[in-house]
This record gives C-alpha cells, structure tokens and sequence, in this order.
C-alpha cells in the first residue's frame, strides 16, 4: 500500500491519541525508527534562537532495570575477561586506515591518489550517497560510546575503570574509530564528494546525539548492539560487494574489512545476551520485546545537513534500493536474532515473559509480509539533490 | 467528523457547502432549525456526515478483533478507538491492509491518517467503495 509509516511515539495532547501513523514508503527501513521533530525547516529566521538540529520526540525513560541487577553484571566480570574480551583484536594485529590509502611517505602518492580518484570516476552517486551516509554513522561514534557509557553496572565510570566491561567499551570504541576516519579519508581523496557538507552533517550528528530508548539498561543495550552490529555488518558487506562489482578492489577492501570488525562485535554482543538469556531467560526475553516493539531506531536517523529536513528518509530510500540496507534486512536480523539465541525453545517464563516470546518469535514474518505488499504497491518515486554530492540528484 | 444527532432532516439551499450528487439513504444532513428571528442563512453551514452502513462497521470490528486477538465479549463498537483497543504501529498497519483486503480498496496516507475510530475506518471504507464504484 501506498500508506507512510512512521511510528510516531510522541507524547502530545496536541495529537490526537491515536492516528495511524504515516508510513514512510515501506521500501525504507524508516518503518522501524522512532520518529524525529524538525524544529526549524530553514535557515535561521530569529537570531535569538539558532536552528536546532533534529532531536528525539519521545519521552526519555531512564533508568528501567530494578537495581539489584546491577549485581548480575557485577557478578559476570570474569566471565566477560574470558569470553567477551578474547572478541577484541590486539592493536598490533589490527589493520588501520593507513594500510588501504595512499601513502603520503611513499614517492608513489601522487599516483594512488590519481590511481584512487580514476576508481572513484566510475562509481555512481547513488553508492555515494550511502557510502556518505555509512561514514557519516561512523564518525558519531562519541555518541555511540556515551550510550554504552549510559547504562547501568557497565559502564565505565572514571574513562579508565579496568572492569572488563569498562575495558571492552573503550577497546571496542578504539575498533570503531578506524572505521570512520578510514572512510573519511577515502571520500576526502576521491573527489566526488562535497566534504564540506558531510563534515556539516556529522557536526550536526553528533551535536544531536541519539536515543535508542535503551533506558539505562544493559538487557535493552546489548540486544540493541547485537542488532545494530549485525545491521551494520550487513550493510558494509553489501557496499564492499557493490564496490567490487563496480570494479572498485581497493574500495571493497576498504568496506570489506570494516564489515569484518562489524562481524566480530556482533558474536560479542550477542554472547552477552545468549548469557544473559541463560540466566534471567524470563527478564531478557521480556526486554527483547520491549526493544522490538519500540522497534531498533537507527543511530544516525537524526542526521541533517543544514538543507534536508527528510535527509534521513532520503539516505534510507537510497540505501533500500541499492539493496545495501533493506526493510527484509531488518526482518533476516530480527530472525537470526530469535534462532541465536533460540528464544522458541526457552521454556519456565512467566505469563508476561510467554507474551513476549510469542511476539518476538511471530514478529518477522509480519514484518516480511508487510514489506512484500508495499513493494507490490510502491509508486514511481522521485528523484532527490543531496548536498553530499553537490546537489545532484538521486532516484529514490 | 460530525455525527448524526437525530435531527430532523432539514435542508436549507441558501447555504450549503454540500455537494449533493448522490444521496445514499446513509447520508443524514444535519441542519440547525432557525430560530424566528433574526439569524442569517447565509451563515449557516451545514454539516454532513456520511456514516457506514452498519455491516460495515461490524466487518471492521471482526478484523480488528482478530488482528488484536481480542476475546469474544470485550467491547468493539464505533466508538472504540484503535490505540484503547491496544493496537500498536505495526498493528495498525495490518489492521488497515486486512480492510483493504477485505473490501478490495487502496488506502492513501492522508486518509490513514485520520482513521481514530473504527466508525472512522468504515466511514473511509464506504467511501472508497463509492469511489471505486463511481
């Protein structure tokens, strides 16, 4: 159908207390995200209030796991020593930017930066527009560490804390921080991008921030990390293959080695959680709900660039008809999810924790069966300017 | 949307914002009966509310009982509002494409939007099938 979703989650007396929500047109993973308010639609008018970047509209709950679980995750310190830690890469084994762009000391830069430029000729914008849009998701990476910051009985509490949990955070962000300065680096030489409107649009990211609805709680964070490692994992493994077909080998590697990392991090995130469902089946389940149905938003579904108030919904529409992110993705995730950690089968839940296993097992397939109508339906869209790419245009 | 209040149906052709093309036995026109004095036809508007057809209104009460898994003897009437009745998004999203099934019509965004009641979902559905029909 031609119906627009977006789930709107605000809490206002001035909407009425129900409304079908407008879907976005279910080629867009938007389905899933939490609505966005724009709180200004142009350049500033009034001096005395300068132009806010788009912020979350729903209320922000804090703190939902009762206390004295913080114990659990206390009590789980040498088991992540020995089970999660053992995921993250020694910095000595790591690759880093350097070793997939031109080198600046070598006599040879002037000709692999010609070398990369030629490559990059021949990529169409619609792959950079979401090349932009992923590098731009990775360098808020601040945001990303301060959520993990946010939540209860693991987060670091000086900077330098030595809980594994605190040790995995900072060794995970450090991981993740290549990711962004690589690509950034790689879209600077290539030429076919406006950088300065994607330094704009990350400016503005980060100064939004993010809330993923997590509320403090370690069971809604990490299954919300599982998702989203597995979302990008997905998702970088799409653009390096793209890159290979477009004859792109370097660019591949690039996206390639990124997606690897993304690999990693998800079986880490996902064995606190399969542990967690260990030993608290009925809590954990519960919060797989509650993030299901509060649906997984994505981490930069607040990014702006001064011009694009839907530019979000623009990059998401790109990325679904690339094939790079799409709405069936979210569903294979949400699956792999529910066989990981083999939730059809945990048995002792209360009445509650059996309603939530229900959903979470039967919520797929809706899911999938939504998408497939939308695609049946979907209408010719437009062609749309991104700034990232000097305005010119993209079909949606 | 107004709704129908029982009154006696009193068509004033002065000042009508109406379209009468068709006039379904459905459709009630509510007219405000004139006071003797004074006040202007002219600004009189009335209000006109196509309201569905009572099987109508039941179809899309069995659709959303089943889509809400609701049990026999809880309440779904016209009145009943979706979000009271416990539907979420993805809920919502379903109930509407199961109508759109069900009477064989396609929904726009811009009415979906509207749709708070089930009264208001039948009222659009009728009016589709109108449409469709025309």
């Amino acid at each position: 159908m031609s119906l627009k979703f977006n789930p709107i989650t605000y809490q206002s007396h001035k909407l009425p207390s129900f409304a079908l929500p407008p879907m976005a047109n279910l080629r867009s993973p938007k389905f899933f995200m939490a609505s966005t308010l724009r709180s200004g639609y142009k350049e500033v008018d009034n001096p005395k209030k300068p132009f806010m970047p788009p912020r979350e509209v729903h209320v922000q709950v804090t703190h939902s796991m009762p206390p004295q679980k913080i114990e659990i995750f206390k009590s789980l310190e040498d088991w992540a020593e020995n089970n999660i830690l053992t995921y993250l890469k020694p910095v000595e084994k790591c690759w880093q930017p350097h070793d997939f762009l031109p080198d600046p000391a070598s006599d040879g830069f002037y000709e692999q930066v010609k070398e990369l430029r030629e490559r990059a000729k021949e990529i169409p914008d619609d792959y950079f527009v979401v090349l932009v849009g992923d590098m731009i998701t990775e360098e808020a990476l601040p945001t990303y560490q301060t959520m993990l910051n946010t939540l209860d009985g693991v987060l670091d509490e000086t900077g330098a804390s030595l809980t594994s949990w605190a040790i995995w955070t900072r060794a995970w962000t450090a991981e993740e921080n290549r990711h962004g300065d690589l690509l950034n680096k790689y879209l600077y030489l290539s030429g076919r991008v406006d950088m300065r409107q994607i330094e704009k649009t990350v400016q503005y990211l980060i100064g939004s921030g993010m809330d993923p609805r997590t509320e403090n709680n370690p069971y809604l964070g990490f299954i919300y990390t599982s998702f989203q490692e597995r979302a990008t994992f997905i998702s970088h493994g799409n653009t390096a293959r793209h890159a290979k077909e477009l004859g792109d080998i370097k660019l591949a590697q690039i996206c390639g080695n990124i997606a690897s990392d993304e690999k990693r991090h998800e079986t880490a995130y996902t064995k606190i959680v399969e542990k967690l469902f260990e030993i608290d089946p009925d809590g954990t389940v519960l919060a797989f709900a509650d993030m299901m149905r509060k649906k997984i938003s994505m981490p930069a579904h607040l990014m702006y660039d001064g011009r694009d108030d839907n530019l979000f919904d623009n990059f998401s529409a790109v990325a679904q008809k690339l094939g790079v992110y799409t709405a069936r993705d979210y569903a294979d995730i949400l699956e792999f999810l529910v066989n990981k950690w083999r939730v059809m089968e945990i048995t002792g839940l209360s009445a509650e924790g059996r309603k939530a296993q229900d959903y979470v097992c039967g919520l797929a397939p809706r899911i999938r069966r939504l998408e497939e109508r939308a695609q049946g339906r979907a209408k010719q869209a437009p062609k749309v300017p991104f700034s990232w790419i000097f305005d010119r245009e993209v079909q949606l | 949307m107004a709704s129908s209040t029982g009154l006696s149906l009193k068509f004033s052709p002065l000042s009508t914002s109406f379209k009468q093309n068709k006039v379904r036995g459905i459709c009630n026109v509510n007219s405000v009966s004139l006071p003797s004095r004074g006040m202007r036809l002219g600004s009189l508007r009335l209000r006109v509310s196509c309201a569905a057809k009572p099987e109508t209104v039941d179809k899309v009460c069995s659709i959303v009982r089943k889509q809400l898994a609701l049990p026999k003897d809880s309440p779904v009437t016209g009145e009943s509002k979706f979000s009271a009745l416990g539907a979420d998004s993805l809920d919502t999203v379903e109930i509407v494409m199961g109508l759109e099934e069900e009477f064989g019509i396609s929904v726009e965004e811009e009415s979906a939007q509207h749709i708070l009641t089930v009264q208001d979902a039948a009222d659009l559905i009728e009016k589709l099938v109108e449409q469709k029909s025309a």
